[in-house]
């Protein structure tokens, strides 16, 4: 329902759950984002897609200041998340990414048990208090990743173990233990085999119901299936930003319909 | 476009002839290969070779010095020699020196050359003591002093032989030697093999070589190398505290930490410098800061230990810093993603990943350095003789003390053959050191890696 009433807005959304104005990135001399403007909902999937390099994943780290980790890279521009300036003095980038998630392109499980993969992000936020609730909060997140009914005899074994496809599952399901409020995708089927592929994408649909997802991802047949907004992004631009089934048959921008009937790209 | 067009008519040469011989160009190809493996296996064994050579050198020259020869003499405790007034007071007993011991002695040999049924022209006690080492009036003399009860009996006392009786025994000295050498004469070998027939003299294992302390340029017989051992593993302790934690904070600071810029790059450029810097540098920096300035004690491990905490100092950073470098940048990102902190993300993945190689690195800079031999030469740890024990811990790091290569290179220096033999020794007991360490460095990388 809500997804109708946010479209039938069309962008003018008031109860954005991320909003992105006049954002620039600039690695180095390199202006690899240039006014960006977006408005992210909550509990909706929202796809991210572009050739390779068109800055879509320097934006998506954007949203949880993962790009602090690299020297050169520069923002600019106003993120907020529920109303909050995200690049605020005031904002510690650790507190941001217990509420901002983030799963990444390859999956990288720690170097330990299955359980600890998923408890140690309850662990340092000091989310349980006793081992059974912890035990309880990796069962949810296992569960809620998929991935339990698999793991669940072998919790102590290591999570680098697993099959590529079982640990990206676990990778979301250590990023979902933490309760986030966004969950940010970079790319997650871009290891995986169409069977992991389809498991990780009910997944995200799942997902849904309780974060706002953000998705970045190459190909263009997952974000018809999956999202329910779709942005495109060409050479640094923001070129379109809509619903992806508008985006996905009556495109405005003739770049963006070039890229989706593959001419460019 | 011609090759195209040609191509159907078959006019064009045929590239390729047929695969079952070989074209010239790959022959050349596989040649020059086969010349490269050749190299290299010869180069390897050019290698096997020198270590083979230098393993058995060792052994050769070292193994020797792991036996020494003992003769068992039957000695009385004479009490009007050794207790003038006869009331068992060890202050009067402490009085005679070994000088008053030595009288005993040659009665003693006198005794047992008689016994024995050999026939010689050295008739006189004293000139019989020549085969005993000089050391053995003291040893004697340690045993009454500790048993003043002993006194007036008669009492089997096993005694180092000189060095050159020594040498006979392990071939190193013969009678053609001895007519040169003012020490022994070759009559003394006559009651030498006389005395071997008789077991009064044998050559047993020599447990002082290793626990022993070294001993004056006359007494060979005596040295050993336990002292230098201890200091050896104080200043290794040394070494240890403080460059582990600081090698491993510094790398940790510079890898993860530190921004990139000029003055973190000269600081790198400079890490990278110190550990190519020759060791007898860091020697007069030790000897400049430490003892000039710091005023330490001249000659002391915890002095022996700071410097060479310096010289290891890069090489630990060095290799924790690719251990650190050689964790997947993913595990850090993972801990950033799931709300680690910097600090978090390298204590509780990073770090453990990269503990083999910090354990590795750290060990294989220990072993540098507890072979290292140039910067005590300037801190007072050579020449220095290692006599006594250190009295207890504190004793140990301030007191002067040699350490093993220091002490090896003082043997190797002395001219007396006998010290050649145990600074072959004392390299097989280093190496015994370093080659354990070594494998503690491969047991620990392995049981760290098993875990996944």
């Amino acid at each position: 329902m809500k997804d109708n009433f946010s479209s039938a807005k069309d962008g003018a959304v008031t109860d954005a759950k991320i909003s992105a104005r006049n954002v620039q990135v600039f690695y180095g001399d390199n202006h690899a984002i240039k006014d960006v403007d977006v408005d992210i909902e909550d509990k909706t999937v929202t796809a991210f897609i572009g050739p390779s390099g068109c800055g879509k994943s320097t934006f998506l780290r954007c949203i949880n200041r993962m790009n602090d980790t690299i020297d050169v890279c520069r923002v600019q521009g106003d993120i907020r998340i529920d109303g909050e300036d995200i690049y605020d003095r005031k904002v510690d980038p650790v507190q941001l990414r217990a509420k901002v998630g983030m799963v990444f392109q390859k999956p990288n499980p720690f170097p330990k048990s299955i359980y600890d993969n998923v408890a140690y992000g309850p662990r340092i936020h000091g989310l349980a208090s006793t081992k059974a609730e912890l035990d309880d909060i990796v069962e949810q997140a296992l569960r809620r990743g998929a991935i339990w009914d698999e793991v669940k005899d072998r919790l102590a074994a290591p999570g680098t173990g697993l099959s590529g496809g079982q640990q990206q599952r676990l990778c979301i399901a250590r990023a979902i233990a933490t309760e986030p409020e966004v969950l940010l995708m970079d790319e997650p089927c871009s290891a995986l085999d169409p069977i992991a592929t389809a498991q990780v994408e009910e997944l995200i649909d799942e997902l849904r119901r309780n974060y706002s997802v953000v998705i970045v991802t190459h190909s263009m047949q997952q974000a018809a299936r999956v999202s329910q907004k779709t942005a495109f992004f060409h050479l640094g631009n923001l070129v379109e930003f809509g619903d992806t089934d508008k985006i996905f048959t009556s495109p405005e921008d003739p770049r963006t319909e070039s890229y989706i009937t593959g001419r460019i790209g | 476009m011609t090759d195209l067009t040609n191509a159907p008519t078959g006019a064009a040469p045929r590239r390729f002839g047929s695969l079952l011989e070989e074209s010239p160009r790959t022959k050349r190809r596989n040649a020059a290969e086969k010349r490269f493996r050749i190299y290299g296996m010869c180069a390897v064994g050019v290698g096997l070779i020198f270590l083979a050579a230098l393993l058995f050198a060792i052994v050769r020259n070292g193994i020797p010095a792991f036996t020494q020869t003992y003769m068992t003499v039957q000695v009385e405790l004479l009490a009007e020699k050794l207790d003038k007034n006869g009331n068992r007071d060890i202050d009067d007993i402490k009085k005679v020196s070994t000088f008053g011991y030595n009288p005993l002695i040659d009665t003693a040999l006198e005794k047992a050359v008689a016994q024995a049924g050999i026939e010689t022209e050295i008739t006189r006690g004293k000139d019989l003591r020549d085969m005993l080492s000089s050391g053995a009036a003291a040893q004697i003399r340690d045993v009454v002093i500790a048993n003043p009860e002993l006194i007036g009996s008669v009492q089997d006392f096993t005694v180092l032989t000189s060095s050159r009786v020594d040498g006979y025994m392990k071939g190193r000295v013969d009678r053609e030697s001895l007519a040169r050498d003012p020490n022994l004469s070759p009559a003394h070998l006559d009651i030498v093999d006389g005395l071997v027939a008789n077991g009064a003299i044998d050559r047993v294992f020599n447990l002082a070589f290793i626990t022993g302390a070294d001993a004056s340029e006359s007494r060979p017989e005596q040295a050993g190398m336990g002292v230098a051992i201890l200091g050896s593993f104080f200043m290794m302790l040394v070494v240890l505290v403080l460059s582990l934690p600081i090698g491993v904070a510094a790398s940790i600071y510079l890898e993860e930490f530190a921004p990139q810029n000029a003055f973190t790059d000269f600081i790198e450029v400079n890490i990278s410098n110190l550990a190519a810097v020759p060791s007898i540098v860091f020697g007069i920096l030790g000897l400049a800061v430490f003892i000039q300035f710091a005023h330490l004690p001249q000659s002391a491990p915890i002095v022996g230990g700071l410097t060479l905490t310096l010289m290891t100092l890069p090489t630990i950073v060095i290799s924790t810093r690719a251990s650190l470098k050689s964790v997947p940048p993913s595990i850090r990102d993972a801990a950033l993603g799931v709300g680690a902190s910097k600090m978090q993300s390298v204590f509780h993945h990073v770090l453990p990943l990269a503990m083999p190689g910090i354990l590795t690195g750290t060990i294989i800079g220990l072993a540098q350095a507890l072979g290292e031999t140039a910067p005590l030469l300037l801190i007072g740890m050579v020449g220095y003789i290692a006599t006594n024990y250190p009295e207890g811990v504190a004793s140990g790091f301030l007191d002067p003390n040699s350490a093993m290569p220091a002490q090896i290179f003082e043997w190797a220096k002395r001219a007396d053959p006998a010290y050649y033999e145990r600074a072959w020794g004392g390299i097989i007991i280093l190496l015994v050191f370093l080659l354990t360490m070594n494998l503690i460095a491969i047991l620990l990388r392995r049981r760290f890696e098993r875990r996944w």
